[in-house]
């Protein structure tokens, strides 16, 4: 009958084992997808500023849409402090896009279907968004956690709620994508897997659900992709720009 | 119906599968977890060195380069606009001033036409009287001197009739005082 809805998400080594201080660091199928995205974006932006022309080709054309359409989100998220962020920001943005979308290719490997992988990403972004809160702030950077405008009474509680939201950013960051990315594809390879066992008569109404499940999902992967790069802009605003 | 049943078996059957799958979440197992981690942090570092330091700076100095050039066109195109403005205005100016220098020649000249053309008429009018006066002069004197002619040959005439008729010669003098007589009574006629 059908295979596991979850077989899709197993990693197993590639070639030979590698092991540092015995520590397995054996390429895998992640690894692997994660060097084809890599690549696929490298060899995307080559092609895309290969040529300096004023009227753009494609590629150039859409090398460039990409370029104006993370420096409007940042700008309008974050202002113009977070300006040397923006190649950053721009790779986070493109490596989780490109990760997404060629997770939705057949017989492919979802790199941020995996927590360990986003939640790597997202506490990078914690600790560094934190780090340069201290810097340009010192320690009225803690002030993040009194908003103004606060009743005294209520201004303990409110406190306690703030640096629990503020300790919850990077579980919800991770687990927004992960979960996003692993319900869909086990969504998609549900559905695929009722048209096999539904067979000619059954399997045209879960065919229909899985094509527009596909085409949810490459929505899902970019929206996804989108919402992680803007809620690292909305991090680094708190912490570029202290509101009071 | 039959449908519906082969629908309901086969999501029971994948449900079981689903729940009797000994691994559970293939991504909580924490096996590959330091190789995950390891080659995400590596190829992201390629990544993001590759294109902060080659890639973004060129696409950035394109789009600059393209802003520039419109911007310059712009102002090309703008500087363009003005000149063709002033020239225009210049031309225009021209035109009048051709136009009223047209129109002051055009008096001028008939003014000169006009004075000319009277001096003339003036000129050849005097000319004209001067021969009409002479003229009469010598009317009035041809017609003096053709009257004593015509006294003449009339006396001579009549000389010679009486001469004719009675053989004899009168006495010139009284011919003459006759015909003279005869003349002053007719002459009204033609003078």
């Amino acid at each position: 009958m059908a295979s596991n809805p979850m077989q899709q998400f197993s990693v197993h080594k590639i070639g030979p084992e590698i092991k540092i201080a015995g520590i397995d660091l054996s390429f895998t199928n992640a690894s692997l997808f994660m060097v084809i995205s890599a690549s696929i974006i490298l060899l995307f932006l080559f092609f895309g500023s290969k040529e300096k022309k004023i009227i753009p080709n494609k590629i150039q054309l859409m090398a460039e849409m990409f370029y104006a359409f993370v420096a409007k989100m940042i700008s309008d998220t974050a202002g113009s402090k977070a300006k040397p962020y923006f190649p950053f920001i721009f790779s986070l943005f493109m490596f989780v896009l490109f990760c997404n979308m060629v997770g939705m290719l057949p017989y492919s490997f979802t790199v941020t279907s995996h927590i360990i992988v986003t939640l790597i990403m997202a506490l990078f972004i914690f600790i560094a968004v934190t780090i340069i809160g201290f810097i340009k702030h010192g320690f009225k950077y803690l002030s993040i956690f009194v908003p103004s405008g606060v009743p005294v009474v209520l201004l303990p509680l409110i406190t306690i709620i703030e640096i629990i939201s503020y300790l919850s950013r990077p579980v919800s960051l991770s687990v927004r994508l992960f979960a996003n990315m692993m319900a869909g594809h086990t969504m998609l390879k549900v559905f695929g897997g009722f048209v096999i066992s539904l067979g000619l008569l059954g399997g045209w109404l879960p065919l229909g659900f899985s094509v527009a499940l596909t085409g949810l999902e490459i929505l899902v992967a970019f929206l996804q992709a989108y919402v992680f790069a803007i809620l690292t802009c909305i991090y680094l605003n708190d912490a570029l720009n202290l509101h009071h | 119906m039959k449908r519906l049943l082969a629908f309901t078996i086969a999501t029971l059957a994948i449900r079981n599968n689903l729940f009797a799958a000994e691994a559970g979440m293939p991504q909580l197992d924490p096996k590959y977890w330091a190789s995950q981690a390891f080659w995400l942090i590596l190829v992201f570092t390629i990544l993001y060195i590759s294109i902060s330091k080659f890639y973004l700076p060129k696409i950035k100095n394109n789009l600059e380069d393209r802003e520039n050039k419109i911007k310059k066109d712009i102002d090309d195109a703008n500087k363009f606009k003005e000149l063709s403005e002033t020239r225009l205005k210049e031309y225009e100016r021209i035109l009048e001033n051709a136009k009223k220098e047209v129109i002051k020649i055009h008096l001028e000249s008939k003014n000169t036409l006009d004075k000319d053309i009277q001096k003339k008429k003036e000129t050849i009018e005097k000319e004209i009287e001067k021969e009409i006066s002479k003229a009469q002069k010598e009317i009035i004197e041809l017609k003096k001197n053709s009257i004593s002619e015509i006294q003449k040959i009339s006396e001579n005439i009549a000389a010679s009739i009486i001469e004719n008729i009675s053989g004899d010669k009168l006495n010139e003098s009284s011919i003459k005082a006759t015909v003279e007589d005869v003349s002053k009574k007719t002459i009204g006629k033609y003078l």
